[in-house]
């Protein structure tokens, strides 16, 4: 008989502790994914007995309940009915789940999440106009004509919008939406708004000003900013969802966008608006102070790229302009250029470092964007993420600035550093001596001391080449027999805690509870393929077909604590090691590290029999 | 016969778990042959293991053939089989 699926979808609704309780749901091809407010509020047992469910197990922050293919969508329709929830994407649910991190861990993580989906537009962006910026100073004509005028425009429009990006990517992460993630984001850069990039113009009483209850908001716009943004997109998330649970469903629609940008809107530019001008206004006199002095330099080298984070750089202009004013000589330059160029080295030596492709890929357009001033992408992209070539940067950047400091370079420009600021110096071939120390101290500290998380097992030379001792068989076959893939328990097929690998839709074997994280081949044969993300490996012999597939779900950690020895088409040994795997990266990934080994075509083989003898 | 083409939208492609569920859905229906072709390459679609050696990722547009049994239904049902879990 067929399930009754609304009734199957409400006997699952009536054991989850009601509908505060469950956070959003979503469904892939055989489970219906819940994250959930309160486990313990869920009936567990009840829900397992729900005529339909075949199974169910907490995952990765999700409460996952096994339906099958073909029913689970009906079964989630139902549910969403019943609930009155939204449809939730996968992505959403994985959010979610994020969102039950210990307080510390997200804040860590907020920054670079909410960095790392924006990066080919800062990277595309500050690489162009690091050049569009460079030509000029060699090729003054090039600076007036319209080629110049044209690019420098394609190339800053996604630094002069960037809060408009940042605020989309926040809205993703905080789980808010995005199209009011997007207005937050193009409030803050209002063209009525006086921009921040030439605020610096304005004498103090000359900015206007909005006066609501007893806030006195500067008409500023917030260009070049990060911080601000980010905090700007979590209030509005959290009203967002807030007014989302409190409104009436009839009123949502228009009451909560409503509501939640005005809200957000008000706090952003009365308070963490003001709050941030404050900081910039004590940043700007400490950062004049310090580059009075000798040590100041030195002090103030290391602690740039912190307020470029902070995305309260753009302000030096204003102490830059000063300096040019009162003496001719912007010596404030040598310190940033330092400190830029000390990024740069920093993330080169990553560049050239790193294994990781996608990491390489990023880091190598960086850093020629750091050289030329642009260190945004290099610092956000690379450097910040890792966290030690950023402090090595800083190193460099100390070193830098006090060679500058001592030798009195400076130069009647500002605005520019690294390479382009080259003609302007007062002293060319001291300012290029301050760029070397600067990379070169940067470069040298990462080198040394930064090191690309990779398995523990990744030692090569540690690790035998076969296996000490010989495998048993674990899989026979009229073809032929199948060695156990990794030191470990093994458990049978059924009770591998992944139901697409446990009812066999793959193809029948073993399950392997690993002792350690090294991977061997089960037979003398060829690697067919090793996935780009290197957590499964699929091998062939004499007609048998093997998949071995390293944990449950570990696709999703793109490759990261998995290390290929072999490489498609690679004839191998019983025994050879195919793949190291980081047991713990798999755990604090939230995935179970059972290693599956399966004979996909088992179907069609003879006499196929699991298990150890 | 009869074809359609489908532009993966799941983030990690057709790896282990889809590529199986793909192949039983397909052993389903026995009068037709399936292939998917990405590019240059086309593989049948029964054969799990040249299914995953394809390295289908999320934004590769892949063609789906029917040929033969009830192609009409059976390209139909793979076609929500794509949209539903890929």
């Amino acid at each position: 008989m067929a399930l009754d699926y609304r009734k199957c979808a409400e006997e699952i609704y009536s054991h989850l502790g009601g509908k505060e309780n469950i956070i959003s749901a979503a469904h892939c091809a055989t489970r219906l994914r819940l994250v959930i407010a309160d486990n313990s509020k869920i009936d567990t047992k009840a829900l397992e007995d729900v005529e339909g469910v075949k199974g169910l197990f907490d995952s990765n922050g999700q409460l996952q309940l096994i339906i099958g293919t073909g029913t689970v969508n009906k079964v989630y329709d139902e549910f969403l009915a019943v609930t009155g929830l939204s449809a939730a994407t996968k992505a959403d649910v994985k959010a979610a789940a994020a969102s039950r991190m210990p307080l510390w861990k997200k804040i860590l993580k907020t920054p670079g999440d909410v960095f790392v989906p924006i990066l080919p537009a800062i990277v595309a962006s500050g690489l162009m106009m690091g050049l569009v910026e460079a030509i000029p100073k060699f090729w003054a004509a090039f600076g007036e004509s319209d080629w110049y005028s044209f690019l420098d425009l394609v190339a800053n429009t996604a630094f002069a919008l960037l809060p408009v990006l940042v605020a989309v990517s926040a809205a993703r992460v905080f789980g808010g939406n995005i199209f009011l993630g997007a207005v937050i984001g193009l409030m803050m850069v209002h063209p009525a708004l006086i921009n921040a990039w030439t605020v610096g113009n304005y004498a103090a009483g000359e900015i206007p000003t909005w006066h609501l209850f007893f806030f006195n908001v500067q008409q500023v716009g917030y260009q070049g900013h990060v911080i601000p943004v980010i905090l700007a997109v979590l209030l509005m998330s959290t009203v967002e969802k807030w007014l989302h649970k409190k409104v009436p469903e009839m009123i949502d629609l228009f009451v909560t966008p409503l509501c939640t940008v005005l809200i957000t809107a008000f706090v952003t530019f009365t308070i963490i608006g003001p709050t941030f001008s404050i900081l910039e206004n004590w940043v700007l006199a400490g950062a004049k102070w310090l580059a009075s002095s000798l040590f100041g330099s030195l002090v103030m080298g290391a602690i740039y790229p912190w307020t470029v984070v902070m995305g309260l750089h753009h302000m030096y202009n204003v102490i830059e302009a000063g300096m040019i004013a009162q003496t001719g000589l912007n010596t404030w330059m040598p310190i940033a250029s330092a400190a830029n160029f000390a990024q740069f080295g920093a993330c080169l030596a990553v560049a050239l470092k790193v294994h990781n492709q996608k990491t390489k890929s990023v880091a190598l357009p960086s850093a020629l964007s750091a050289s030329l001033g642009i260190t945004e992408p290099a610092i956000f992209g690379i450097n910040f993420r890792f966290m030690k070539p950023f402090l090595c940067g800083m190193a460099g950047g100390a070193v830098g600035a006090l060679f500058g400091a001592l030798f009195k370079l400076g130069a009647p420009v500002y605005g520019v550093t690294g390479i382009p600021a080259i003609p302007a110096v007062n002293n060319v071939p001291l300012y290029l001596v301050e760029l070397l120390i600067a990379a070169g101290v940067a470069f040298a500290l990462t080198w040394v001391i930064w090191k690309e998380d990779v398995p523990k097992a990744a030692p090569v030379e540690e690790i035998p080449e076969e296996t000490a001792e010989p495998m048993p068989s674990v899989v026979r076959c009229a073809a032929g027999e199948m060695l156990q893939p990794t030191k470990g328990t093994v458990i049978a097929r059924e009770d591998i805690p992944d139901d697409t690998f446990a009812m066999g839709i793959l193809g029948d074997g073993v399950g392997v509870v690993p002792e350690e994280g090294i991977v061997y081949a089960p037979f003398d044969g060829t690697v067919t393929s090793v996935f780009d993300t290197k957590h499964a490996v699929t091998l062939e012999k004499n007609g048998m077909e093997v998949l071995i597939h390293i944990g449950v779900n570990t696709v999703n950690m793109n490759g990261e604590g998995f290390t290929a020895f072999v490489e498609d088409g690679q004839e191998v040994k019983a025994g050879q090691k195919l793949i190291a795997f980081d047991r713990d990266a798999i755990k604090a990934a939230g995935y179970n590290d059972t290693v599956v080994m399966l004979l996909t075509n088992s179907d069609d083989l003879e006499g196929v029999e699991c298990g150890l003898k | 016969m009869k074809s359609f083409e489908y532009t993966i939208t799941d983030p990690v492609g057709i790896h282990a778990r889809p590529a199986g569920l793909l192949v039983k859905e397909i052993k389903g229906f026995a009068g037709s042959t399936v292939t998917i072709t990405k590019g240059e390459k086309t593989v049948n679609a029964l054969k799990l293991m040249a299914l995953m050696q394809m390295g289908i990722k999320q934004g590769d547009t892949v063609k789906v053939e029917v040929e033969g049994g009830d192609e009409e239904a059976v390209a139909a049902a793979i076609e929500a089989f794509f949209k539903a879990n890929l």
